[in-house]
């Protein structure tokens, strides 16, 4: 099973195959669940069908035929009935409601497949954990082709599926932004809910013969919540989790094969991996992006500060230069920048460096008059939070303050405010 | 397609006739027995305190909320018939801000109704769309994600939404909560706007001072109607003291030995 690696005999492609075509499927559903705030339910869902399925079974049906879907179907509809039944008709609390009556289904599922265990053919651990190994085995004839049944079910659920999205797409897409006004413009909400909890029924039901009733729900709902880290548009969204998920059931079950482990397990331990790769990655509000951007804006400060305090020290209101390893670094960069240049043994202002200078202590003198003049403070209260906020202030605010407070006035300790320099009046559009 | 607002019946103006309407949330009636008629072109106001059923009236109208009693006409006619005519802003918190869509995306929604099933809005709906948004002032924003607007801007959004739509009737739920002064003002212009269209704009809403100076006309609303008519007679202090009264109404206390049954809690 484990011989050489770049050879991949036929079996183990049908199996990567199938479970690439299942977890597309789930995928596209699970951005619908995701962003109807409703990945909850496709749990309890992906559980709450199993006693549809066994009885289908019992009643002939055969594993993943219609019957069966249909039994899941009508599990997935109960359950959410029970629910919504629990919630409203007996007064208990959502997530309890939820958590009663998918339980309560599954557990019957677990009770009846024990006990008619000799007389259906489903083998109680393949619905539990999956059993993607041996897909390939289970062939079925098509046009002459062994194709195995797994893939079979797998591809028409993702085709029925695609084809259900894009026919209703616009209806969805409303009724899950905003329900009421939806119903208000006459879109049939309930219906396009039901239909999703039928297609989330069937693409569970694919999804048992890869990852098992446990953790098909990190196929249903952990690519689309990694999606929406990453896109801010619906259709990018669903066809984003339908990758995802197509590449971790391929990377997992890859990984799998080769520590010879679970692939259901490796699948969804991918998927987690992945998930946490997307929190730090993430752009706008992901950890690395909000680390940089911190760490630009420290570095722009230190800059910023060096070349406020040279400029200070030109003026003689205050002395000595600042210490300190980022203090060193700033200069060199300043010095790199050409704001910065050493003459004589000292540093110095350039004429560039002189013009941004200017700018930070005019904004920084024009917020303290202003401070000074609107809010109570006391006088050695004004210096740390214009030391401060002289980072964010742009040229549009600072023609509002100086417009309020005067030019002529000076900051409250009676120092000069510096002109707009030059390059900023330059830039007037 | 043309306007539908000025199809048919060019010389009378959009009505809305609530019948003896009474609604109740899981058995307990919260609005009881309105009966009123709000004629256009006018921009609307029902005000009331916090609980007195104001944004259930409009969810009764839209069908949202079942009726208890009594019947609301549109035009005369029942909504199923006249839905794409009238359009609703619902109240802001109600929905997801942080949903994956753009600002265009939830404008063109006002459209689907024209669009009809299995088919896009096309060039047409989004040129429409964008004027729309032009008349709210944010054409500049629409390819941002709506999580990325200010309350006013949001609220200019689902103004936006509806003025898509080409409704006769609007029936906008607090469209002032929570928004800055500048889009209120903004958002008043556009109702202002609609109406000199020869449209009837009803607007939920809480702000008593304000009330008295957009609104052409006033209903009074506290679990019953208090008093409905031209603003400047509705909002005397006489008839604000019954709305306002502050302590439990009698229909409070019918309300609640409706909800259960007869027996005393």
């Amino acid at each position: 099973m484990t011989s050489g690696w770049p050879v991949i005999d036929p079996l183990h492609a049908w199996n990567i195959a199938t479970a690439m075509v299942v977890a597309a499927g789930c995928g596209l559903v699970g951005s619908l669940l995701v962003v109807r705030r409703m990945s909850l339910l496709g749990d309890a869902i992906s559980h709450a069908v199993l006693p549809g399925i066994v009885l289908a079974v019992i009643a002939g049906g055969r594993p993943g035929g219609g019957l069966v879907m249909l039994g899941a179907v009508a599990a997935a509809v109960l359950t959410a009935w029970l629910t919504a039944g629990l919630t409203a008709g007996a007064g208990v609390a959502e997530d309890a409601g939820t958590g009663v009556a998918f339980t309560t289904l599954f557990a019957l599922g677990v009770v009846l497949v024990s006990a008619f265990a000799s007389r259906v053919d489903l083998d109680a651990s393949c619905v539990l954990y999956g059993e993607l190994e041996l897909a390939a085995f289970d062939t079925v004839s098509v046009a002459g082709w062994e194709v195995p049944r797994g893939f079979m079910i797998g591809g028409l659920v993702l085709v029925g599926v695609v084809v259900a999205m894009a026919v209703t797409w616009k209806e969805q897409v409303f009724a899950a932004f905003d329900p009421a006004a939806a119903r208000a413009a006459g879109v049939p909400v309930a219906m396009l809910s039901l239909g999703l909890l039928a297609a989330t029924a069937v693409t569970t039901v694919a999804g048992f013969g890869v990852a098992g009733a446990v953790l098909v729900v990190a196929l249903l709902v952990v690519p689309a919540a990694t999606a929406e880290l990453l896109v801010d548009r619906l259709h990018r969204l669903a066809i984003l989790a339908a990758v995802i998920g197509m590449l971790a059931a391929a990377i997992g079950y890859l990984a799998a094969w080769r520590l010879n482990t679970s692939a259901a397990g490796m699948i969804a331990v991918v998927l987690g991996g992945g998930y946490v790769l997307a929190v730090l990655v993430a752009p706008g509000d992901g950890l690395l992006a909000r680390v940089c951007s911190a760490s630009a804006l420290r570095w722009r400060v230190a800059r910023e500060d060096r070349l406020a305090s040279m400029w200070r020290e030109a003026e003689g209101t205050a002395g000595g230069g600042s210490a300190g390893p980022l203090a060193w670094l700033a200069t060199r960069a300043l010095t790199i920048e050409g704001a910065v240049e050493r003459s004589a043994g000292r540093w110095r202002l350039t004429a560039a460096g002189r013009s941004r200078a200017e700018t930070i202590v005019r904004s920084h003198r024009l917020w303290e008059a202003w401070l000074g003049r609107n809010v109570e403070l006391p006088l050695d209260h004004l210096h740390p939070p214009a030391e401060w906020v002289e980072h964010h202030i742009g040229r549009g605010v600072r023609e509002r303050l100086a417009a309020e407070v005067g030019e002529q006035a000076g900051d409250p300790h009676g120092r000069a405010i510096p002109p707009e320099s030059a390059r900023h009046r330059a830039g007037d559009g | 397609m043309t306007d539908s607002a000025g199809s048919g019946d060019a010389a009378a103006g959009p009505v809305v006739e609530f019948h003896d309407v009474t609604v109740a949330y899981s058995g307990r009636p919260v609005l009881w027995n309105v009966d009123l008629v709000i004629t256009g072109p006018a921009v609307f106001g029902i005000v009331g305190p916090n609980g007195a059923g104001k944004s259930t009236l409009l969810k009764a109208a839209l069908g949202l909320v079942p009726l208890a009693g009594g019947s609301i006409r549109f035009d005369g006619a029942p909504l199923a018939a006249v839905r794409h005519l009238v359009g609703y802003v619902p109240q802001r918190e109600t929905v997801d801000w942080g949903f994956p869509v753009s600002v265009m995306d939830v404008v063109l929604m006002g459209t689907y109704g024209r669009v009809g099933w299995f088919r896009r809005p096309g060039h047409r709906e989004r040129e429409w769309s964008a004027e729309c948004l032009r008349r709210v002032g944010l054409a500049d924003l629409a390819g941002r994600q709506i999580g990325r607007l200010s309350g006013g801007q949001q609220q200019r959004v689902f103004l936006a939404r509806a003025l898509a739509q080409r409704a006769r009737i609007y029936l906008l739920d607090e469209p002032m909560a929570g928004v800055d002064a500048g889009s209120q003002e903004m958002i008043f212009g556009v109702l202002d706007g609609l109406r000199a269209e020869g449209r009837l704009i009803i607007v939920v809403h809480h702000d008593l001072r304000s009330a008295a100076s957009w609104f052409d006309g006033v209903a009074l609303i506290d679990m019953r109607l208090v008093a409905a008519g031209p603003t400047a007679s509705v909002l005397t202090p006489k008839n604000l003291r019954r709305t306002y009264a502050g302590q439990p109404t009698v229909l409070e206390e019918l309300s609640r030995a409706v909800a259960t049954g007869g027996r005393t809690p």
